[in-house]
């Protein structure tokens, strides 16, 4: 079992190599000795690294967290084999940036489309704005229907997994 | 707890000896392990390549808890049958961790003819069904099989321990609230498709699961229907029209989260809570075992060093250290656990038998499982022994052992001869797991004494005949009788019938009984009680 | 500024037509001068803090929680069935409505703030400007607002370029565009009168000098309603983001004496002929050349009014409920120091990473630092939705210094150890703002994001940073916790082994 995490559009992946006489684990293959967890229940943490102490905040979202580490904020989303498996790592999605509603729909299931084309314009907070597909491919599913809502996060295309070749 | 003072001279010749030798015998284990776990004809690994399906154990270890233990057991099963078309008997059989809970995983090979069950299949699913319904242990099933291997129906379908056992099994496991899930991967054809059925829970794969009685191919000859694998069994129809899976998957790795998070929605049944204490490590470097045990079967040697090299802190708490000395019995912790262990140092004789009679009761009545480490020729012979009732105490041992309600688990360290195998815990004794080590041997006598014995009785033919003894014919005789029965002595004989549950290396021992010991405790403990003992 | 409640409090009760952190603030004053206070707010709204933390609330209905906040007449309603003499309006919202104001002193009740006349004039910017110019206070060369375009076109080529074009009516940066020739310049014309029309109903345009990189100085200012008016310093408001203040300071960074007196003294005499009652805050635009243009007078309490308590030691809003009580101005012009520096940071629910644009989420976390040099202006509580209803302004960080690079230090550090989560904020960016070598050199203007935009953006994490912060959410996940944490033994001593 391999954690798989989305920080910033890549996807890392975070294991447990050992647990005793540490906490031991790994970050894309990268060792790390975990000490001294902090349970603190007021979002306040620190937890021993490598033998360096950190402090942090935490917040655990939807379908991740959020962590507050050396005054910057980051959101990390969970990737799931069901996202993976369909989109091939996350990058074949759609996804809608905020909540809003769909203007216009450009492409239909089926369709080759290039890295960059706009698959689906959306509006929200009164700004038309252009979502394009994440890589070339081919269209799977299209999720938005337009003048209809829908909230952050929504995946509102998919691209079929890349072909095996 | 006292540490046992070891006696061991590391610098020794003979020490050296035997760890070249033993070192030999492992990394021979090693080999035919390897082979039995990847070595597959090219074109059938392309096939698993081409349907995007991984490797079972890939899939196993995606399943697993990260960084806690796989007690793989019988990897060599089916070593010596079938010219050795069936590596590690077409299945994986383990125990480990899914979602924090001990569960046991069996897989089926789809590398070896479609994941097809040989008769030796089917007993090492019906032994791993047994051991899940003995420690109730939750089953995982990583289902991709054709089905039983028609040409051997005769040997894995109609008997009572054959493929009717399995599900069986399944039903009793369900009734008993032990929880069962399958994952679908590939086909489950046939008696296979019983499997998914029968669990309680199951998610197949999109695309490359399904789940079906017959085949299309089978379903064509039956009925001239035209139909494909998806419309007749596929993840779609199962999940949305049958019933008969309950979670459709987009991959395999999703099938395995959706697994994993099934697991982790079932209840813990109450453990039995055996005395334990914090794990420690052995002072003695297990490594040395490699050094102690003999590169001859007929060598003696302590046990005591073996003890010291298994268990916490190499401390052991004897029990009669002056009586009865060829049998040393005594607690210990194994990774904390509390156990009671007996281990051979010779044959066993009156007062070694009483004794390990009384320490088993010991054992039962302080709720302390058992271990049993064999390296026994048997009971003394004798008149004198006879007189001294030497069967009667042999029974009291076999009478114990066998109706002890504590968990029991041996470990066949070298030589097991004659009636030492039963007081001493051998298969027919349902200890809860057997392990063996590579130089491990097991039969009614040695090779030697059987070739010797056999070698007597042709001599004595010939004179009774004609006279003269053909001292040629009776080496000949006595060297094939002595191959033949090494080849069936050996341990790798032994666990290509699943007379075990696996070869593991002696260093592994710890960690084999580690985990045996606390799945064990998923079972209540049986009733007390014995029958009569023969005084 | 805490103080014990007044012997003898200017009003019994007052009603805060107005929510969130500003309403909470008010609250804290009356509470202070012993004066109950009244909450209004939407259903949506009925557990926020501002209703918390007032003596009483009224629910007020409306389409949106934005419509109702900006219901004179139920608004007037609810403050008069339950008994309250004088409304503080805060900012935003209706804050700056004469019709409001007017409808407030009608029903008899006080409103905190200018009267209703003074409102509608400096809330025309046409007539304001004009004003100013009649008054002595700078104004740039503009062309008066008229629909005729081709005279628009030919006056504002009289003046020269760069020019600023914007709808006459507006505000809020809509139809707002440069115009640096004479050839751009009709189709901005056309473009702005035409944005007018759209979003003011209104289709007259106004032209005026651009001052390159102009930096924003304000001048806090109260009358007496009777000609007198003191001022209590300037403020810098020149990092903006989509025309709008995100950092704000008092006093303004290295501004020579004699010219910070000079633009002083305009906003006071601005202020007494007006006649001008309560506060209000003269904002100028400043030219690197030292030369200053009246922009607009706001007649209501500012969002960034902290930074001028925090250098004076004053409380604006108990100056404000005073001045509406009809107390005299408590003091003599000379009588009012400043002391030190302050900066004040505008948490936003916002992305600077994607122009700006408003965030919404549930904030799941808050832990504000506190100190005596702080002040953490905000109505947020956990578990709070944060929707598109209101401003994405979630709360103000206000840290006072000696000086301006103690100020600054203090407010990075405090934005450092500030943790809102669940939502996105711009609270990262504020600290690089500060941080960024031009602001502490006081190189200031209202481009100034754009103009460090690359600087500004946040770097990529370094992969000993990224292992930690993955480290760190991991462990946070419940399962993948119980899975490091939850295993039992032995086979968490075990660990990985295969036999």
């Amino acid at each position: 079992m391999v954690l798989k995490l989305d920080l910033g559009g890549s996807v890392h992946h975070v294991t447990i190599l050992a647990r005793r006489p540490h906490l031991v684990l790994s970050v894309d293959g990268r060792r790390h000795v975990v000490q001294d967890l902090d349970e603190a229940s007021d979002g306040r943490r620190q937890l021993t690294l490598d033998g360096k102490l950190i402090a942090f905040a935490r917040a655990g979202s939807a379908d991740g967290a959020i962590v507050r580490l050396d005054g910057r904020s980051f959101a990390l989303h969970r990737r799931d084999a069901a996202e993976a498996s369909a989109a091939g790592g996350g990058a074949n999605v759609v996804r809608a940036p905020m909540p809003g509603t769909v203007v216009m729909v450009h492409k239909r299931v089926g369709d080759k489309v290039q890295r960059g084309e706009t698959v689906v314009t959306i509006e929200s907070m009164k700004l038309q704005m252009k979502l394009d597909a994440p890589r070339d491919g081919e269209i799977a599913e299209i999720a938005a229907h337009e003048g209809e809502g829908f909230d952050k996060d929504a995946v509102l295309a998919r691209l079929a997994a890349p072909a095996e070749g | 707890m006292s540490r046992l003072q070891s006696s061991i001279n590391t610098a020794s010749a003979d020490f050296r000896l035997n760890e070249a030798h033993n070192r030999r015998l492992v990394a021979e284990f090693r080999a035919k392990q390897e082979a039995a776990r990847h070595s597959r004809p090219q074109r059938d690994l392309d096939r698993l390549a081409r349907q995007q399906k991984m490797p079972q154990r890939k899939r196993i270890e995606m399943l697993l808890d990260p960084g806690t233990p796989f007690l793989e057991l019988s990897s060599l099963a089916a070593n010596m049958a079938y010219g050795g078309e069936s590596p590690s008997a077409s299945s994986i059989v383990g125990i480990g961790m899914v979602s924090g809970r001990e569960v046991m995983i069996r897989a089926d090979d789809p590398t070896v003819k479609g994941g097809a069950w040989y008769p030796l299949t089917v007993k090492k699913i019906v032994r791993a069904l047994d051991i899940a319904m003995e420690n109730r242990l939750p089953v995982v099933h990583l289902c991709d099989s054709a089905g039983g291997f028609l040409q051997l129906q005769s040997e894995l379908f109609p008997d009572r321990y054959m493929g009717g056992r399995i599900f069986r099994n399944q039903s009793l496991l369900s009734k008993m609230g032990v929880k069962q899930l399958a994952l679908v991967f590939g086909h489950c054809t046939a008696g296979g498709a019983y499997i998914p059925g029968l669990s309680d829970y199951s998610v197949i794969v999109r695309g490359t699961g399904a789940v079906f009685l017959g085949g299309p191919p089978l379903v064509k000859a039956a009925t001239g229907e035209d139909v494909t694998v998806e419309e007749l069994g596929g993840a779609e129809m199962h999940t949305s029209v049958s019933g008969t899976c309950d979670y459709p998957a987009d991959s395999e790795e999703h099938a395995i989260e959706i697994g994993r998070d099934i697991v982790s929605q079932w209840d813990r049944l109450p453990r039995w809570e055996a005395q334990r204490e914090a794990p420690e490590e052995p002072f003695y470097d297990p490594a040395e075992i490699y050094g102690i045990v003999p590169d001859d079967i007929k060598k003696a040697f302590d046990m005591r060093e073996i003890i010291a090299r298994i268990v916490d802190g190499s401390r052991f708490h004897e029990y009669k250290p002056n009586y009865g000395t060829t049998l040393v019995c005594g607690f210990a912790n194994i990774w904390g656990f509390k156990v009671g262990i007996l281990a051979n140092n010779g044959v066993l004789f009156n007062d070694s038998s009483i004794k390990g009679a009384h320490f088993i009761e010991l054992c039962n009545q302080n709720n302390t499982p058992l271990v049993f480490l064999q390296n026994i020729t048997g009971y003394m012979v004798g008149r004198e022994y006879e007189r001294r009732g030497i069967t009667k105490d042999g029974a009291k041992m076999i009478m114990a052992q066998s109706c002890s309600r504590v968990p029991k688990f041996t470990v066949m360290c070298n030589g097991s001869f004659g009636a030492g195998n039963y007081g001493m815990c051998g298969r027919a004794f349902d200890g809860r797991f057997l392990f063996s080590w590579p130089n491990h041997q097991i039969g009614v006598m040695g090779g030697d004494q059987a070739a010797n014995t056999l070698a007597e009785v042709k001599a004595n033919q010939m004179k009774r005949n004609g006279g003269t003894v053909d001292q040629s014919a009776i080496d000949q005789l006595w060297e094939e009788t002595r191959k033949a029965y090494q080849e069936q002595l050996s341990a790798y004989h032994s666990t290509s019938e699943l007379w075990d549950d696996g070869i593991i290396d002696p260093l592994d021992t710890r960690n084999a009984l580690g985990v045996a010991i606390s799945a064990s405790l998923n079972a209540p403990l049986g009733p007390p009680g014995y029958g009569v003992f023969r005084f | 500024m805490m103080t014990a409640p007044d012997d003898n409090p200017p009003f019994r009760k007052v009603l805060i037509a107005n929510r969130g952190e500003i309403a909470c603030r008010v609250i804290r004053t009356l509470r202070e001068m012993g004066i109950a206070s009244v909450a209004i707010h939407h259903p949506v709204e009925a557990r926020a803090r501002h209703v918390r933390e007032a003596d009483q609330a009224i629910e007020i209905w409306g389409e949106t929680p934005v419509a109702a906040h900006l219901d004179i007449a139920q608004i007037v309603e609810a403050a008069r069935g339950i008994g309250a003499d004088a409304i503080h309006p805060g900012y935003g919202f209706l804050s700056e409505n004469a019709r409001f104001a007017r409808a407030v002193a009608e029903a008899g009740i006080t409103f905190i703030g200018p009267d209703a006349d003074t409102i509608a004039l400096m809330g025309d910017k046409i007539w304001a400007r004009q004003f100013a110019a009649d008054h002595g206070v700078p104004v740039a060369p503009s062309v008066m607002p008229t629909e005729d375009l081709a005279e628009f076109t030919r006056q504002a080529t009289q003046i020269g370029f760069p020019l600023l074009i914007k709808a006459a009516a507006g505000g809020g940066g809509k139809g707002m565009s440069i115009v640096r020739s004479a050839e751009e310049l009709e189709g901005a014309a056309r473009h702005a009168a035409s944005e007018a029309q759209r979003y003011f109903g209104d289709g007259r345009v106004y032209a005026e000098l651009f001052v390159e990189r102009p930096r924003h100085i304000e001048v806090q200012v109260f009358g007496d309603g009777k000609g007198g008016a003191i001022h209590l310093f300037e403020r810098e408001c020149s990092v903006q983001r989509r025309f709008q203040k995100i950092i704000e300071e008092a006093p303004a960074a290295n501004l020579p004496a004699a010219l910070r007196d000079e633009i002083c003294a305009s906003a006071v005499r601005l202020a007494a002929a007006a006649n001008y009652r309560n506060a209000g805050t003269v904002e100028y635009i400043l030219g690197a050349d030292g030369r200053f243009f009246f922009l607009e007078m706001n007649t209501r309490l500012q969002v960034e009014h902290p930074v001028t308590e925090m250098i004076t030691g004053l409380d604006l809003v108990r100056l404000q409920i005073e001045i509406a009580a009809g107390r005299d101005l408590p003091f003599a012009q000379d009588e009012i120091t400043a002391n030190g520096h302050a900066i004040e940071c505008r948490i936003c629910a916002e992305d600077p990473e994607r122009e700006f644009l408003p965030e919404t989420g549930t904030v799941l976390h808050l832990d504000a630092p506190q100190a005596a040099y702080l002040r953490f202006e905000n109505a947020l509580d956990r578990g709070q939705r944060v929707t598109a209803d209101f401003d994405p302004m979630l709360a103000k960080l206000v840290a006072h210094g000696s000086d301006r690079a103690g100020a600054t230090r203090r407010a990075i550090a405090a934005l450092h150890d500030l943790a809102l989560l669940g939502v996105k904020t711009n609270i990262d960016y504020l600290a690089r703002v500060l941080g960024h070598p031009a602001f502490a050199a006081g190189e200031l203007h209202t481009g100034f994001v754009t103009q460090h935009k690359a600087e500004l953006a946040a770097a990529e994490p370094d992969e000993e940073t990224r292992d930690k912060i993955l480290i760190a959410a991991a462990l946070g996940l419940r399962d993948f916790r119980d899975l490091a944490l939850g295993v039992p033994e032995p086979h968490a001593s075990i660990g990985h082994w295969r036999n």
